[in-house]
């Protein structure tokens, strides 16, 4: 019996593909009427092991090469298939998840299964072992290489281009007191970096670092910018708002403390360790406000170890 | 311990996403975000058991890489929040059970926390 | 179980309220949102949160929670410590993660909400 691996991706895969986009299309069935002396050729020349048979679309039976060899070993007279064939089929409806499939065939041990229309019980085709490896690979390799493609474009970027040094910046826009909408800078940010190659433990830290800015300008700003510079050894973020400021730099670092109202603090925000966070995922950290005016965090993250040079203004 | 096995414990509803033998290796109970940005540790695979079921929760578990967030007291987030999720290929649970209550449940069968220490 | 007892056991901090140690505990409460634990809270319980401003004495006064226990090795404001006082309400402090100091009073018997 195949096993199928037990890898999170594939399982996501059987519970997202449908069985309608794994099945054989290709129908072949017999007539009930039809000799059993004429599924041989039938079954060999299709290179099947089993047939469905059907009358005006309809299932009525399944026969196969089994019920062949017990009724040629018994030595009885031709007779029609109807009389032989296994009535009680299992089948499966083309609306199911794939993975019904992947366990109805473990648990049966048959090749095949018909799948019927789960409406009108039309036979609609089959599916085996094979369909369903064939689809997973197919799904799998599709958005492996569409995933590779942009990495592969991103991460030689640095290379393609020819210059003494080379930078990438690109900016983000925040917009201040949409709760909802807060985060999707982040989330793009982690996404892009990871095509650019940057390790999957930094971009990790530069998102979570951008992610808590984020929520403060959406907290306590009408609006705010990220400027994100990358260069092939660091990372330096620049987030820009129009803010009310922060009186005292040094308490607002504290731990613990914040001045967020009531509502932010009950969406699990805003209980002061916001800036604290940030520090942790920084290399460096610098925060300069005016009150009145706004904030302007920078932060960088040394995207390779070895040479780090920090660009202190 | 794996996600059927967790599933079963807190007796949990899948929302979106679903395979049984992931395996989750700790375990973080928080309502402030924060705190989980902070805590969790990087390249675990973490369940976060927790009240908030708003869109932040789903953006926290997508930047700190947290595959399975399960909502306490029977809560569950808007259709938009679920497709976020989906789209970043999370798994959301629902347990009817407190967030006291799951965690003790858990905890018992032997699920670790964040800082790993342990008395049996 | 007492509370005195709780903080041999568990090895809490007590921060203020140690005249109030002798208090038996109904159960647990764990919730870093303060409207969940107006709403949910019940007379009796301990209550486990990250949260340190002073605005959780007034909530464990209003439900009649048996204490307060700060986890993950915070530190309650000196405004909270002083409110408590006044309050006669309990804070204990703890250096674990909610998950695991939850789990541990849990294997002990003490109950939360279903």
């Amino acid at each position: 019996m195949i096993t199928y691996p037990k890898a999170p991706k594939i399982q996501e895969l059987g519970y997202e593909l449908k069985v309608r986009q794994a099945m054989n299309r290709n129908l072949i069935t017999v007539e009930p009427r039809t000799s059993m002396s004429k599924l041989r050729g039938v079954l060999r020349s299709n290179r099947i092991s089993g047939v469905p048979v059907t009358r005006e679309n309809k299932l009525l039976g399944v026969i196969c090469v089994e019920d062949l060899v017990n009724w040629l070993m018994s030595g009885a007279k031709d007779c029609a298939i109807e009389e032989k064939m296994s009535k009680d089929v299992v089948t499966l409806c083309a609306d199911e998840p794939l993975v019904h499939a992947i366990n109805k065939l473990q648990q049966y041990g048959f090749f095949h299964f018909p799948v019927l229309e789960r409406e009108s019980g039309e036979l609609l085709g089959t599916i085996t072992r094979e369909d369903i490896i064939r689809k997973l690979l197919q799904k799998l390799e599709i958005e492996y290489r569409e995933e590779e493609i942009r990495r592969y474009r991103a991460s030689h970027i640095f290379e393609d281009i020819m210059a003494d040094k080379t930078s990438l910046i690109f900016q983000y826009y925040i917009v201040g007191q949409d709760f909802n909408r807060a985060g999707e800078s982040s989330s793009a940010l982690k996404k892009s970096l990871k095509r650019l190659g940057t390790h999957p433990d930094i971009a990790r830290r530069v998102a979570i670092a951008v992610y808590e800015a984020e929520m403060n300008v959406v907290i306590y700003a009408r609006g705010g910018e990220i400027t994100v510079k990358v260069d092939p050894n660091q990372i330096r973020i620049e987030v820009e708002d129009s803010g009310p400021g922060i009186p005292d730099i040094e308490k607002a670092m504290r731990p613990g403390y914040s001045t967020a109202p009531e509502w932010v603090r009950e969406l699990g925000f805003g209980a002061g360790m916001g800036l604290n966070n940030i520090k942790k995922c920084a290399d460096e950290m610098n925060i300069t406000s005016t009150v009145g005016k706004g904030t302007r965090l920078e932060i960088y993250v040394a995207t390779k170890k070895e040479s780090v040079s920090y660009e202190v203004k | 311990m794996n996600l059927g096995k967790i599933r079963q414990i807190l007796r949990a509803e899948v929302i979106v996403g679903s395979s049984p033998d992931r395996e989750i290796e700790v375990c973080c109970a928080c309502d402030l975000m924060s705190e989980v940005l902070s805590c969790v540790p990087t390249g675990s695979s973490c369940l976060l058991l927790t009240n908030l079921a708003h869109s932040q929760t789903i953006r926290t578990a997508e930047i700190a890489e947290i595959p399975v967030i399960c909502f306490v007291r029977g809560r569950k987030p808007e259709s938009q929040n679920i497709k976020l999720a989906k789209k970043n290929g999370l798994v959301l649970l629902s347990t009817y059970f407190s967030l006291y209550e799951a965690s003790g449940r858990l905890y018992k069968e032997g699920m670790p926390g964040c800082s790993g220490s342990r008395v049996s | 179980m007492k509370l005195s007892e709780l903080v041999i056991k568990f090895d809490l901090k007590v921060k203020c309220g140690v005249h109030e140690l002798d208090r038996e505990i109904k159960g647990g409460y764990v919730s870093d949102l303060l409207s969940d634990v107006i709403a949910n809270g019940r007379a009796g319980e301990v209550w486990i949160t990250l949260q340190i401003h002073h605005n959780i004495v007034g909530v464990a006064s209003l439900k009649s929670l048996a204490a307060i226990v700060i986890i993950n090795g915070r530190e309650p404001e000196e405004e909270t410590i002083k409110k408590a006082e006044d309050e006669g309400i309990p804070i204990m402090v703890s250096k674990l993660p909610a998950f695991e100091l939850v789990g541990r009073l849990y294997q002990a018997g003490i109950s939360g909400t279903r």
